[in-house]
C-alpha cells in the first residue's frame, strides 16, 4: 500500500462537513404534527390493540397500530415515524407480558410523561399460562381467549375514559356493544369447535402461540418451537412430532403468518416417508391482522378465519 | 428540530464517536469483523447469565455479555498465537460461541423467550425516553451518558498511551524491541472494544454498532495514513453518518439505526470514489492528466 501524503486540507474536509449538516437541517426540521384538535390520539402497538381501541374509542379517537400485517412483534423495529407517533400519543395501549421485549421498559418509563397501559394488566395471574419451571415468564398471546381478551378491552376502555372524561358515555356504550360482540364470537367458536370429533381436536403448528386457544376451546395444541421465535428447532423435535402426527392420524398441520414454513415441511416430508399423509391445513394468523380493508384485518374476522381454517381442515 | 429528535442525533453521533475512534485500531490491524464477532458470542453469556441468576434484567445480561465479548477477543488472540489465521480464528471463535449458546438456549430456556434482541439489545428510536432520574429530576437519556462514558475512557486510554498503542498497530515487533509490553496494550485494545461493543448493543443495537465499529475507520483510513488524522476524522465521519442517516429516516419513515449504518456506508461509498489521495474516479483523472502530459511531450 503507498503511504504517500494524503491531498486534502482540513478546510475541505470542514467544508464538506459543513454542507452535510446544512442539506440535513431541511430534512429535520419537518412539520411535527398535522392531525385534528381535540380528538384523542391513541397509539397501539399491536393491530388486535388497535381493532379494539377503534372500537371502543369510536369518532373520538384517533388510532395508530405500529405493528402492520404480518408483523411479527418479536421483530418489530420503530421506525423515524413511529417515534414521532408514540411522542405525540395522549395514550399508548400496549400488549405487555413481554410481547414488545424491550419496548416495554421503554413504555412503563413513558408512563411519566402520559398514560401508557399495559392491556393485559388487569388479567388476574391465576389466568395466565405460565411456562413450566419458569415462574413469572407468562405467555402473552391472550389474545386467543376471546373471555381474557375482553378483559383488555375493559381496561383499554378505562384508559380512554382517564384521559378523556366528557367521553364516558360513548367509550361505556362502544365496549359494551364490542364485548357484546366478542361474546357472539365465543360462542361461535364453540360452535365450529363442537363440529369436530373429540380426537381429531388437536392443532399442530409451528410456534406456540395457541396456548391460551387451546385451553379455552378445548384443544389440544402442539407446537414444533419454543415461545420465542429465535430457538432453532431441534431434530428431535421433528421426528417426535412426526410419531404423534401418525400414532393420533392427524391429517392437517397448520403454518402461521408470522413464522417461516420451512420447520413444518420437514414435519410433513418425514409423515410422507412413513406412509401418512398430513397436509397443510391454511395459514393461520398469530401475532398480527391481515390486510386492512379484508375480513382479516379486524380482530373478530381473524379469529373467525382461524376457526374456519382449522376446523375445515380438521373435518 | 424538536428535543427527541436532537437527542436521537445526539445519541448516534456519541456512539459513532466511541465506536468509531476504537474501531480504527481494529481497521488498522485487519480485525474489523470482531465486532460482528462479539455481537454473535455474547448469545452464550447472555444465556449463561440467565442460567446462572434466573434474571433476564439488563444487569446480569450486560455482565455476561461483556465478559464473553472480551473472551471472544481474548481467545480470537490466542488461537492467532497458536497459528491460526486471524480470520479464521475470529469465523471459529464467535460461531463457537454462538453454537454453544444456542444449544444450551435449546436445552434449558426454551421455553422462555430469552433472545438478544430482548434481552440485551436496545434501540435508539426509544432512547429520549430512556433517562436517568435522581430524586424526581430528570438528568437526561440512560445511553448518551453510558456511551458518552465510554467514549471519554476510550479518548482517555488512548491519549494517554497513544505512542504504545501506535506502535503496536503498526509495527509489533518494532514495539516489542522497544520494551513496549505488545500483548498488555493488545488486551487493553480488546477490553476496550468489548466493552464499547457491549454498551453500544445495549444502547442503541447490534446494527448500528457493528456499522460504527467498521465503518468511520474505514472511511478514514481512505482519505488519510496519519493515525492523528485517521482518529478524528473517522469521529467526525460517524457524527455525520448519524445526522445523515437520521435526515434520511425522517424523510423515508424507516428504522433509524439501519439509516444511520447506511449513512455509514454512503459515507464510505464517497470517500472510495472521491477520496484526494486513494479515491477512484480522482486516480482516473489524475491518471488521464499523467497520460495528456505525456503526449504533450511526445508532440
Amino acid at each position: 500500500m503507498t503511504c504517500g501524503r494524503p491531498g486534502f486540507s482540513p478546510r475541505s474536509v470542514t467544508a464538506v462537513a459543513a454542507a452535510l449538516v446544512l442539506l440535513l437541517a431541511g430534512a429535520l426540521f419537518s412539520p411535527f404534527s398535522d392531525r385534528a384538535e381535540a380528538r384523542v390520539h391513541a397509539v397501539a402497538t399491536t393491530g388486535m390493540i388497535a381493532d379494539a381501541v377503534r372500537a371502543v374509542g369510536g369518532d373520538r379517537v384517533d388510532v395508530v397500530g405500529l405493528m402492520g400485517p404480518g408483523v411479527d412483534p418479536h421483530l418489530y423495529r420503530a421506525s423515524q415515524g413511529d417515534v414521532r407517533r408514540l411522542a405525540s400519543a395522549d395514550i399508548i395501549f400496549y400488549n405487555g407480558l413481554s410481547l414488545e421485549g424491550r419496548m416495554e421498559e421503554i413504555l412503563e418509563r413513558m408512563a411519566r410523561q402520559k398514560p401508557t397501559v399495559a392491556v393485559s394488566e388487569s388479567i388476574p395471574a391465576a389466568l395466565l399460562l405460565e411456562p413450566e419451571g419458569f415462574a413469572g415468564q407468562y405467555d402473552p398471546h391472550i389474545w386467543f381467549d376471546v373471555a381474557l381478551w375482553k378483559m383488555a378491552v375493559e381496561r383499554i376502555r378505562d384508559g380512554l375514559i382517564q384521559v378523556d372524561p366528557e367521553g364516558e358515555a360513548v367509550y361505556r356504550a362502544n365496549a359494551e356493544a364490542y364485548l357484546a360482540e366478542l361474546d357472539e364470537l365465543d360462542a361461535y367458536i364453540r360452535r365450529k369447535v363442537a363440529e369436530l370429533p373429540a380426537q381429531s381436536r388437536v392443532l399442530v403448528t409451528a410456534h406456540d402461540a395457541f396456548g391460551y386457544f387451546g385451553r379455552a376451546y378445548g384443544i389440544e395444541v402442539v407446537g414444533l418451537q419454543g415461545i420465542s421465535t429465535d430457538t432453532e428447532v431441534g431434530l428431535r423435535d421433528i421426528q417426535n412430532l412426526v410419531a404423534f402426527l401418525i400414532e393420533r392420524r392427524i391429517r392437517a398441520v397448520f403454518v402461521e403468518s408470522s413464522v417461516p414454513r420451512r420447520a413444518l415441511e420437514a414435519v410433513i416430508q418425514g409423515a410422507a416417508s412413513r406412509g401418512h399423509t398430513v397436509a397443510i391445513g391454511g395459514e393461520l394468523f398469530s401475532d398480527a391482522l391481515g390486510e386492512p380493508g379484508t375480513p382479516e384485518g379486524t380482530y373478530a374476522g381473524m379469529m373467525r378465519y382461524n376457526i374456519d381454517t382449522i376446523v375445515a381442515a380438521l373435518k | 428540530m424538536d428535543s427527541y429528535s436532537a437527542t436521537i442525533v445526539a445519541t448516534g453521533a456519541v456512539v459513532a464517536g466511541a465506536c468509531g475512534f476504537v474501531g480504527n485500531f481494529l481497521v488498522l490491524r485487519r480485525m474489523a469483523l470482531l465486532g460482528d464477532a462479539i455481537s454473535h458470542s455474547v448469545l452464550l453469556g447472555v444465556v449463561l447469565a440467565f442460567l446462572i441468576t434466573g434474571d433476564r434484567g439488563i444487569g446480569p445480561m450486560f455482565a455476561g455479555a461483556a465478559v464473553f465479548g472480551l473472551l471472544t477477543a481474548v481467545m480470537v488472540q490466542a488461537l492467532g498465537r497458536g497459528g491460526v489465521a486471524e480470520d479464521a480464528a475470529v469465523g471459529v471463535t464467535f460461531t463457537a460461541f454462538f453454537a454453544l449458546g444456542v444449544v444450551l438456549l435449546t436445552l434449558y430456556a426454551g421455553r422462555v423467550h430469552l433472545d438478544l434482541e430482548h434481552v440485551l439489545y436496545g434501540e435508539i428510536a426509544y432512547v429520549p425516553w430512556d433517562t436517568i432520574e435522581v430524586g424526581g429530576i430528570s438528568l437526561g437519556p440512560r445511553a448518551l451518558w453510558t456511551m458518552g462514558a465510554v467514549f471519554l475512557l476510550n479518548l482517555a486510554a488512548v491519549g494517554l498511551f497513544y505512542k504504545e498503542f501506535k506502535i503496536c498497530s503498526f509495527d509489533p515487533e518494532m514495539a516489542a524491541a522497544l520494551g513496549i509490553p505488545v500483548a498488555f496494550f493488545h488486551y487493553v485494545l480488546m477490553a476496550l472494544v468489548s466493552l464499547t461493543t457491549v454498551a453500544a448493543f445495549e444502547s442503541v443495537g447490534a446494527v448500528l454498532a457493528v456499522a460504527m465499529l467498521i465503518a468511520p475507520g474505514a472511511t478514514a483510513y481512505l482519505l488519510t495514513h496519519r493515525l492523528g488524522w485517521m482518529l478524528g476524522l473517522s469521529v467526525v465521519c460517524g457524527a455525520a453518518s448519524a445526522v445523515l442517516g437520521y435526515g434520511m429516516a425522517a424523510w423515508l419513515d424507516v428504522s433509524i439505526s439501519g439509516a444511520m449504518a447506511a449513512a455509514a456506508g454512503l459515507l464510505f461509498a464517497l470517500a472510495l470514489l472521491f477520496s484526494p489521495s486513494q479515491g477512484v474516479v480522482v486516480k482516473r483523472l489524475r491518471r488521464r492528466r499523467v497520460g495528456l502530459r505525456k503526449e504533450d511531450v511526445l508532440q
